[in-house]
């Protein structure tokens, strides 16, 4: 039996899909059976992001209504045997899956893998619901923008409400210089305000970027910072012990000289 | 990039052949999409898919709109715009789009599939079954492409961006591109 855990964030761009690829594969890399859903019916990404786009015949709502079998929509990653991707529908819309066909979906789901790793879309409505009323877990997206915070502390009230207690927190584009000057929130200013579990933080990261369009996860970039912390927290899902990597100011050649000469 | 013999390029792998009663083919598809032409759009009540021409409708005004006309010669739908991520169009006859197909659209036709335009998206050709149907682009590019029963995808890795216009279908099995000349068919 496996863990289902839904990835939210309420906000829109905050890196839901991004976070949901690169858990998946760190939790993959470490030999786990991971299945990505993607419930974003309609603006589908997770299929792009995992550079598997040109796979796909069926989706989620073949699924649901029956046109296919579970097994025939599940996508094989490219680097992965263990790893597979449920994609959404790009045509239908959101109403084309209820709730009870959701649960049932996470529960065939849960019985082949170990980690159910579900994508939700922005918001709080129909698509939402659906995305979290089969998940037992919740990972919620969050960056350190005010905006972001707001949404991130409505949504953590709604998982609650649905019975999904402890939602864990990853502050995601995070960045040391920014935050050291006091132009950004802190971690601590955000943890308390929404008063839940710190599972990690992720700096901000151009390689990000490449990676995402390239359709290959950062977590599998030794040199990322971000693919770093990415491999920490899904380690720490896992069950490992991981610390909380420290921030890390990104200094310039001209501050370092000066700290070398001892004028700071 | 794969040559076969009479120097017919093959930059498409074969992914996977599907049986009729595994989906796919229309038959197993809701039948209400067949025969009728359908934008499935996100927004539908947006005034981009009222339809232009006299041809197209959309999925909401079919059945009550009797002014509008299955086009002219009954089995080719022309479209003049561009089809965007989410869109679907399908048609049982031909169709041609004066326009590009972006990644995340979809066409399906039950006969060929013309492109005036960059095809970067899912084409379906003869999905009734008819595999002598092809898909033709001046920018033959699509994230899959889909003949009867045959799927193809583009090879991971290497982006091919092709400069001149296309034609993919089917020969001894698997889906072939090659260049398009005027006057294949009739062996000029």
């Amino acid at each position: 039996m496996g863990d289902v855990i839904v990835v939210t964030s309420g906000k829109g761009g905050v890196g839901k899909t991004t976070t949901t690829a690169n858990l998946g594969t760190g939790l993959a890399k470490q030999g786990y059976s991971v299945v990505l859903v993607d419930t974003d019916i309609g603006l589908r990404n997770l299929d792009v992001v995992m550079g598997l786009e040109n796979r796909i015949v069926y989706d989620i709502v073949d699924v649901t209504n029956g046109h296919c079998r579970l097994k025939q929509a599940l996508i094989k990653d490219k680097r992965f045997e263990k790893m597979y991707l449920l994609p959404a529908a790009q045509t239908k819309e959101k109403t084309a899956v209820t709730q009870e066909q959701m649960v049932e979906l996470c529960r065939n789901l849960k019985n082949e893998f170990d980690y159910v790793i579900i994508d939700c879309p922005a918001g709080i409505e129909q698509g939402f619901k659906n995305a979290i009323i089969g998940a037992e877990k919740a990972i919620v997206v969050t960056t350190p923008e005010v905006a972001a915070v707001r949404d991130a502390d409505r949504v953590i009230g709604l998982l609650e409400a649905q019975g999904i207690e402890q939602p864990q927190l990853v502050i995601n584009r995070i960045r040391a210089d920014m935050v050291k000057h006091g132009d950004m929130m802190d971690i601590d200013d955000i943890i308390d305000i929404l008063a839940v579990d710190l599972l990690g933080v992720v700096p901000e990261d151009e390689l990000i970027v490449i990676s995402t369009n390239r359709g290959e996860p950062a977590v599998l970039d030794v040199q990322s910072k971000a693919g770093e912390a990415y491999r920490n927290i899904s380690r720490r899902i896992a069950g490992e012990d991981v610390p909380i990597m420290p921030l890390e100011v990104n200094e310039g050649i001209m501050s370092r000289l000066k700290k070398l000469i001892g004028m700071r | 990039m794969k040559k076969n013999p009479d120097g017919v390029s093959s930059k498409l792998t074969s992914l996977m052949q599907l049986s009729p009663p595994d989906g796919l083919l229309p038959k197993d598809r809701p039948p209400e999409i067949y025969p009728q032409l359908y934008f499935d759009a996100a927004v539908p009540d947006e005034e981009e898919f009222v339809p232009e021409p006299p041809s197209l409708k959309t999925k909401e005004n079919t059945p009550e709109q009797p002014g509008v006309e299955i086009p002219p010669s009954d089995n080719t739908l022309l479209i003049e715009r561009t089809v965007r991520s989410g869109q679907s169009v399908n048609f049982p006859g031909h169709v041609v789009v004066m326009g590009d197909v972006n990644p995340g659209a979809e066409i399906v036709a039950g006969g060929h599939i013309m492109v005036f335009g960059s095809l970067r998206g899912v084409a379906h050709a003869g999905a009734l079954g008819s595999k002598s149907a092809r898909v033709a682009a001046l920018c033959l590019n699509p994230t899959q492409l889909r003949i009867a029963d045959h799927i193809t995808r583009a090879p991971d890795g290497d982006e091919f961006k092709p400069h001149q216009p296309e034609i993919a279908k089917i020969n001894d099995g698997s889906i072939v591109i090659e260049k398009y000349c005027p006057g294949w068919e009739r062996g000029e």
